[in-house]
């Protein structure tokens, strides 16, 4: 399949953008309507340590407990539309005829029956793993050991045969160099392992997932940079953590856009995946619907930007829960009721014709918490695309027009007073932006340094990319 | 876009990073700690401001008056030391200390080719990220921290069967193990390990840390001992060295990691 750049933005100004509607909006599952004039909560969960015992203890976990007590508390708290995403295990992955296939048609049948007795809008998103390890090889015919680039795209197929309604997955893609480049401040390194290499695995994974979708008439969704720019997030994390400065974060979250973008690029059309805190970027560029995580996904992590990311949103996750009972029933059901309420919110706001206010409510509130959420910002956001997209047939000129952009955006807030950086973050920055500019204005020549910069990075190997 | 001019923010959120933000320098910190003599503290001011190029010459040059070991320990390991109470401090971020490690491990390289036999080390330590787990940064870190500080690590990498982990402790015989998950269903391999281990008749920490990893999962197995952040390793691991069995160390924890 060829793969179409995006060389304009589908936006014409950010503020057509609002969390509800996408220019590009779908209809999946059981009735569901995502990007379509409503925010549709998504629920994610993980099994309790130890469910993963054999097929049958995951199934239960799975489908009798987390599943029906989802459905149950949708139904109690009459909630419209729920989505559902099944997050795979290392268990379901490595072996997913015996499982992942049980645990994926259990769910969708529970499903069903919801559906057919209530009329409840239903869709499930399979996020199949990948456990692909670069040491070991990214591509078929390389990993001897676990097979894993095998069992990856078997994944896809056992879940697009057996019920799921959207397809994602969080690429690794670059992950050993990115990691390297975090640990030391290495923008340049980022770029080459998220903005270059990532990109490049990405170009032939998704081919492939499209193609199984599409073969079973199913959703391709979307990717994340969860494995990269998560983990700079998380690092940077917030005013305790000193880790890495939030300045680093959030220019390789910008650059991690112009990667998570090559899905799209391959024929996926959305969502895309609650914890690609890039979705405004994509959604921006694209079009198409935007799943996100905030301030109800504090299950799972904290952020600097639990309101403003919902500003676009077109389903609203809680990241992920491990199920445990709560006070108010299992957690599964508790945070659902967390997400389904802010949905409504969104919801009610939008047929008052106040969703733009609370749009910009949402952004206003997290605008200056940190650059990352700043950058994120909507019309940030919109000019990041931008940035992006004026360079869009070069995976690497536009990476590098990303960072350069978030760069200038941060620096520009902080000098107005905006944005107020700590001494770590202002030099950081200053690096950032040195290092961004020092770099060369091809794509061959930026590989051939690169190749010959990292070659000693644990674990790189170019050939698993095709170098 | 909404006017958000008029918002005061400081009525929205406290920015106490820059409230409690560090105004020492680290020349101030680190003469108080640094060697007196001028060929180790040249070495040692190599490792703590990241003087990469000049760590090797700088080690050489210390050979000439001072054993290997001794350069080891009073210049590499103690710029190191600087490092830490930087860090300790938030005036160093983690990515400071990684370049600073990589310095000193180049000078260590250079000392080890001239000692005979083998260098001794505070301890060893083996390594290993959860099987079915890729997640290995936490890992790295703690490995680094762990060198830093003086100890052997062995990385035994990430996914790592339960069967090799205990293959590789039998043989190798380390003071401490470490294990990292980010998953709830790959940390799961931590009990198991415990366990045949004790079938073994072996006993030692073996601290857990990750994502996903919590105290009172991590105690709910013997030989479990928790970590919250890799920069705990060396400090928990300092203690197995004194002597303190898992059971002590996990009793006294919270004093531990404060300390």
């Amino acid at each position: 399949m060829a793969i179409k750049r995006f060389t304009k933005m589908e936006y014409k100004s950010a503020d057509d953008m609002v969390f509800g509607e996408a220019k590009y909006p779908l209809t999946y599952g059981l009735g569901q309507k995502i990007g379509a004039g409503t925010v549709v909560p998504e629920i994610n969960f993980a099994p309790r340590p130890g469910a993963e015992k054999n097929p049958a203890t995951l199934t239960r976990e799975y489908v009798d407990y987390i599943t029906k007590d989802i459905l149950d508390r949708a139904v109690t708290l009459g909630f419209p539309a729920v989505q559902l995403e099944n997050e795979w295990i290392h268990q379901m992955g490595n072996d997913p005829e015996k499982f992942a296939k049980p645990v994926v048609a259990g769910q969708k049948a529970l499903m069903q029956k919801y559906h057919d007795e209530y009329g409840i809008a239903l869709s499930i998103r399979h996020t199949c793993a990948d456990p692909r390890l670069a040491e070991k090889g990214l591509r078929p015919g390389m990993d001897k050991t676990h097979m894993y680039p095998e069992k990856t795209i078997e994944s896809f197929e056992v879940a697009a045969e057996n019920g799921a309604d959207v397809l994602s997955v969080e690429t690794m893609g670059g992950k050993e160099v990115s990691d390297y480049a975090i640990l030391h401040q290495d923008i340049k390194g980022w770029l080459f392992g998220i903005g270059y290499l990532g990109s490049m695995d990405m170009e032939w994974i998704w081919p492939q997932i499209v193609e199984v979708a599409k073969k079973n008439k199913i959703i391709a969704g979307g990717d994340t940079n969860c494995a990269g720019a998560n983990t700079s997030m998380f690092m940077a994390g917030g005013y305790l953590d000193k880790d890495i400065p939030r300045t680093f974060s959030a220019v390789t979250r910008c650059i991690a856009s112009a990667r998570t973008l090559v899905a799209y690029e391959c024929g996926a059309t959305g969502p895309d995946k609650d914890c690609g805190y890039e979705g405004p970027i994509l959604k921006s560029i694209s079009g198409k619907p935007s799943a996100q995580e905030g301030k109800g996904a504090q299950d799972a992590h904290a952020d600097l930007m639990g309101n403003l990311i919902a500003q676009v949103c077109d389903l609203w996750s809680n990241e992920s829960v491990e199920y445990h009972p709560e006070f108010g029933g299992s957690s599964v059901a508790c945070w659902l009721g967390v997400i389904g309420y802010e949905a409504a919110l969104m919801n009610t706001a939008k047929q008052l014709k106040q969703d733009k206010l609370l749009r910009d409510l949402y952004a206003a509130t997290d605008s200056y918490r940190s650059p990352e959420g700043f950058c994120l910002r909507y019309d940030n956001a919109y000019k990041i695309g931008q940035a992006i997209v004026e360079e869009g047939n070069d995976i690497y000129l536009r990476s590098r027009a990303a960072g350069l952009k978030a760069a200038e955006l941060i620096a520009e807030s902080n000098a107005k007073g905006g944005l107020k950086l700590s001494k770590h973050e202002k030099d950081m920055l200053n690096k950032i932006t040195t290092d961004l500019k020092a770099l060369p204005d091809s794509a061959s020549k930026f590989e051939e340094q690169c190749l010959k910069e990292y070659k000693n990075v644990p674990m790189f190997n170019p050939k698993n990319y095709g170098l | 876009m909404l006017d958000i001019s008029s918002v005061n923010y400081d009525a929205i959120f406290r920015r106490y990073d820059i409230l409690v933000e560090a105004k020492e320098k680290p020349e101030d910190i680190a003469a108080k700690i640094l060697p007196k003599d001028a060929l180790l503290k040249k070495v040692a001011e190599d490792v703590v401001f990241m003087k990469y190029k000049d760590v090797e010459a700088d080690t050489k040059a210390a050979m000439e008056k001072y054993k290997p070991e001794e350069v080891i320990e009073k210049a590499l390991v103690k710029g190191m030391d600087v490092v830490a109470e930087l860090y300790g401090r938030g005036i160093y971020y983690l990515p400071h200390v990684m370049v600073c490690a990589d310095a000193m491990d180049k000078g260590i390289k250079l000392c080890e080719k001239n000692i005979k036999g083998e260098r001794q080390t505070k301890g060893k330590i083996i390594l290993h990220v959860a099987e079915g787990d890729p997640h290995d940064i936490g890992k790295n870190i703690a490995m680094v921290l762990l060198r830093s500080a003086g100890y052997a690590t062995i990385d035994m990498g990430r996914d790592v069967p339960v069967v090799d982990v205990l293959d590789l402790v039998e043989k190798e015989k380390p003071d401490v193990l470490t294990g990292t998950a980010l998953m709830t269903t790959t940390m799961s391999a931590f009990p198991r390990i415990s366990e045949r281990l004790a079938e073994k008749g072996i006993e030692m920490p073996f601290i857990c840390a990750g994502g996903a990893v919590n105290r009172a999962y991590v105690e709910s197995f013997p030989m479990g001992v928790y970590a919250e952040k890799a920069a705990q390793g060396p400090v928990l691991v300092g203690k197995a060295m004194d002597g303190w069995d898992w059971k002590k160390i996990r009793s006294k924890w919270d004093d531990v990691v404060k300390g």
